[in-house]
C-alpha cells in the first residue's frame, strides 16, 4: 500500500494507528483535516494526534470507520459498543463529527 | 471536545405563522412513541448508516441504569442523550437525577409519565443554563415550582394543565425570570386574579397564554404595563368580561390576540381600537352584535380574523371592506347572506375563507370570482348549489374545496376539473354519485378525499384509481361490495382509509387492501368480514388504528394480530 494512501492516528497515550485514508475520511472533521487546501501540517504528514482521546477509544473510533465502509457498501451488520467506553466513545465521535 | 454553546437561541419556532388565526392552529395530534426494537436504521434516513454519535447515544439510553451521573459530559451532549431518553419514553425519575447538574438548555416533559415534585429538584440543578421548561400535564404543586428559583434565565416556562399549581405557585416567579418571553399556563383551574398580580415584574413577556383558566376575571389588570406583549390568549376563559379587555388598551404592540367564547360584547371590543399592530383576532362566539365592526374595521393590519358563530349581521360585513390586508377570514355560522358578501369582492388578498353554515347560495358566490389568492374554501352546509361553481373554477390555487352538505350534484362537478391544484376535496353528500366522480378523474394532485355519504358504487370507484396520490379517503355509502375495493388495490399511497357501512364486504377485500401498506388507519366497521380475513393485515406495519365494530371479529383474533404488528395499539371493537 501506497503511503499517501493511508494516514496515522495518534491516540494520547502516543499510540499508531495505520488506517486507510478512505476510512478516515468518514470523519468530517478529519476529513477537513486531510483535504484542506490550507496549511494543516496534517494534510501534508498524513498524521494526526489526539491528544485527548485515549488508545481503546481511538481504536474503536478505528473500528467503526471501516464498519460504516461495509455497511455502505451493502453489508449491513450490527456494531456493538461496550457499555464502560460509550460516553468516552459519544464525545470523541461528537469531536470528529462522526 | 465538546466546545462551548453559544448562550443564543435560534428565534422560536413557534412565533410567527400569522396569517393564521389561533383557531386554525389549534388541534389534536395523536402521536405514537416509537420503543427501541422498533425503529430500523437508527433514525437515520433510508440507505444512510447511522453516526458513531448516533449508536453511541441509543446504547447509552438503553443502558442508563448503568451510569451514576451525566455531568461529565459537555452540555450539548447530555442535552442529546435526554431528548432520546424523552422521547423513547425511557426517562424515570431515577434515571432523571443523572442529569442533575448537567448545564441543560431545555427540558420539555410536556405530558411526561410520572413528573412530579421530585423531578423538580433535577430541573432546579440546572440554575442560569436553564432556558425553556415545559412540564404541562404534570402532577408538579407549588412547592415544586420553588425549585425554579436560581434558574433566572428561563426564556420559555410552560405550566399548561398543572392542575396542582395555583397563586401560590405563581409567586416563585417575582423576582427575577427578566429573559421570560413567553409563558403559558392553559387551564390552569385555580389560578385568579390574586395570583396574576405576579406576572407584573414579567417585563420582558412577548407571549402569554391563558386559555380555558376560568377564574382569571380581574387578573388582567396586572398585565397592563407588559407592554412588550405581541400574544395574548384568553380565548374558552369564560370569566372574561368587557371590563377585562379594557386593561389591554394599552397594549399597543399586540399583534395576536385570542378571547374567542369569553364574554366579551361590542363595548370590550371598543377597547381594542388603539391596537394599531393587531394582526390576528378570533372572537369566534363572542356575544357581539354588527356594531362591534365599527372598531374592528379600524383594525387595519389584521391580515386574520376569525368572527365565527357571532351574530354579524350583512350591515355588519360591510366594515370588513376596508381590511384590505385580511389572508384569513373565518365567518361560518355568522348571519351573512348573499347581499353581504359584496364585502368581500375587494379582499383579493384572501388566502383562506370559511362560510361553513351561512344562508349563502350562488349568487353570493359570484362576489367570490376575483378572489384568485384563494386556496382554502369552505362552503359546507350552506346552499350553494351547481350555478356557484361556475364562479369558482377560476380559482386556480385552490388547495382546499368544502362542498359537504350543499346542492352541489352531479352534473355541477365537472367545473371542479379546471381545478386542478386541489388537493383536498369534500364531497360528503348523498347528491354526488358515481356519474359525478367520472369527471373529476383529472384532479391527480389530490390528497385527501371525502365522499362518506356521497352516493358511490362499485362502478364509480373506478375512477378513484387515477387518484394515485390519495392519502386518505372515506367512502362509506353503504354500496361498495368487494369488487369496489378491487378498483382501489391501486391508491398504495392511502395511510387513512373508511369504507366503514359497506355490509356486502367480505375478508376478500381485506385481501385486496394487504398491498396498502402505508395505511395507519383503517376503519371497516358494519362489514362482513370475520377473524379469517384479519391475517391479510399482517403486512401492515405502519397500522396503527383499526375499526372492527359489528363485524363478526373476536378479540383472540385481533390479539392474535397484534402480538405481530407492533404498531397496531387502537382496535375498536364491540361490546
Amino acid at each position: 500500500m501506497r503511503k499517501e494512501d493511508t494516514v496515522k492516528l495518534i491516540s494520547a497515550e502516543g499510540f499508531e494507528f495505520i488506517i486507510d485514508r478512505k476510512a478516515a475520511l468518514v470523519s468530517n472533521t478529519l476529513k477537513n483535516m486531510l483535504t484542506s487546501s490550507g496549511s494543516f501540517t496534517e494534510t501534508e504528514l498524513g498524521e494526526v494526534r489526539f491528544p485527548e482521546i485515549s488508545t481503546p477509544i481511538l481504536e474503536k473510533v478505528c473500528q467503526y470507520f471501516y464498519w460504516s465502509l461495509q455497511f455502505a457498501s451493502g453489508k449491513e451488520t450490527e456494531f456493538h459498543i461496550e457499555p464502560e467506553i460509550t460516553l468516552e466513545l459519544m464525545m470523541a465521535a461528537n469531536y470528529l463529527h462522526t | 471536545m465538546g466546545g462551548a454553546c453559544s448562550r443564543k437561541r435560534h428565534q422560536q419556532d413557534n412565533d410567527g405563522d400569522e396569517g393564521q388565526g389561533s383557531t386554525l392552529k389549534r388541534g389534536i395530534t395523536l402521536q405514537w412513541k416509537a420503543k427501541y426494537g422498533k425503529v430500523h436504521n437508527h433514525g437515520a434516513g433510508i440507505g444512510e448508516h447511522p453516526s458513531l454519535l448516533q449508536l453511541s447515544i441509543k446504547d447509552i439510553c438503553q443502558s442508563i441504569h448503568i451510569y451514576d451521573s451525566m455531568a461529565i459530559l459537555p452540555r450539548d451532549l447530555s442535552q442529546q442523550i435526554l431528548n432520546e431518553l424523552i422521547a423513547h419514553r425511557l426517562l424515570s425519575q431515577s434515571t432523571f437525577r443523572l442529569f442533575s447538574d448537567c448545564s441543560l438548555q431545555d427540558i420539555i416533559l410536556e405530558s411526561y409519565p410520572g413528573m412530579e415534585d421530585s423531578w423538580m429538584e433535577v430541573v432546579g440543578t440546572q440554575q442560569e443554563s436553564l432556558l425553556e421548561l415545559d412540564i404541562s400535564d404534570s402532577s408538579v404543586t407549588d412547592g415544586g415550582l420553588q425549585c425554579l428559583e436560581l434558574c433566572q434565565n428561563l426564556q420559555s416556562l410552560r405550566l399548561d394543565y398543572c392542575d396542582q399549581i395555583s397563586d401560590v405557585g405563581l409567586r416563585f416567579l417575582t423576582t427575577g425570570f427578566l429573559n421570560l418571553t413567553s409563558l403559558s399556563f392553559c387551564n390552569s383551574l385555580s389560578i385568579t386574579a390574586i395570583g396574576m398580580r405576579h406576572l407584573t415584574g414579567l417585563i420582558n413577556l412577548k407571549s402569554l397564554n391563558l386559555e380555558r383558566c376560568p377564574k382569571i376575571h380581574g387578573g388582567l389588570i396586572h398585565v397592563r404595563d407588559l407592554t412588550k406583549l405581541e400574544s395574548l390568549n384568553i380565548g374558552w376563559c369564560n370569566c372574561i368580561k368587557n371590563s377585562d379587555l379594557r386593561p389591554l388598551s394599552g397594549l399597543t404592540n399586540l399583534r395576536d390576540l385570542q378571547i374567542s367564547r369569553s364574554k366579551v360584547n361590542d363595548s370590550g371590543i371598543a377597547s381594542l381600537k388603539d391596537l394599531e399592530k393587531l394582526q390576528s383576532l378570533s372572537m369566534e362566539g363572542c356575544p357581539v352584535s354588527s356594531a362591534c365592526m365599527d372598531t374592528i374595521s379600524g383594525l387595519t393590519s389584521l391580515t386574520s380574523l376569525n368572527i365565527r358563530s357571532c351574530c354579524i349581521s350583512d350591515a355588519g360585513c360591510r366594515k370588513l371592506g376596508g381590511l384590505l390586508k385580511l389572508r384569513a377570514l373565518n365567518m361560518g355560522y355568522s348571519s351573512i347572506t348573499d347581499a353581504g358578501m359584496i364585502c368581500l369582492e375587494g379582499l383579493t388578498n384572501l388566502e383562506n375563507l370559511n362560510l361553513d353554515s351561512c344562508k349563502i347560495a350562488d349568487e353570493g358566490i359570484k362576489h367570490l370570482r376575483g378572489l384568485t389568492n384563494l386556496q382554502h374554501l369552505d362552503l359546507s352546509d350552506t346552499e350553494v348549489g351547481n350555478d356557484a361553481l361556475n364562479f369558482l373554477s377560476g380559482l386556480k390555487k385552490l388547495v382546499s374545496l368544502n362542498l359537504s352538505f350543499t346542492s352541489v350534484s352531479d352534473s355541477g362537478l365537472q367545473k371542479l376539473s379546471t381545478l386542478t391544484s386541489l388537493k383536498l376535496l369534500n364531497l360528503d353528500s348523498r347528491h354526488v354519485t358515481d356519474s359525478g366522480l367520472v369527471t373529476l378523474t383529472n384532479l391527480t394532485e389530490l390528497t385527501h378525499l371525502d365522499l362518506f355519504g356521497a352516493r358511490i358504487s362499485d362502478f364509480g370507484t373506478t375512477s378513484l384509481r387515477h387518484l394515485k396520490k390519495l392519502q386518505t379517503l372515506e367512502l362509506c355509502s353503504g354500496g361498495i361490495t368487494d369488487e369496489g375495493i378491487k378498483n382501489l388495490k391501486y391508491l398504495t399511497n392511502l395511510t387513512s382509509l373508511n369504507v366503514s357501512q359497506n355490509c356486502h364486504l367480505t375478508d376478500k377485500s381485506l385481501h385486496y387492501i394487504s398491498g396498502m401498506t402505508k395505511l395507519v388507519s383503517l376503519n371497516i366497521a358494519n362489514s362482513g368480514i370475520s377473524n379469517a380475513g384479519l391475517q391479510h393485515l399482517r403486512p401492515l406495519k405502519n397500522l396503527t388504528s383499526l375499526a372492527l365494530q359489528s363485524c363478526k371479529v373476536s378479540l383472540a383474533a385481533v390479539e392474535e394480530l397484534q402480538s405481530t404488528s407492533p404498531n397496531l395499539c387502537v382496535v375498536h371493537l364491540d361490546q
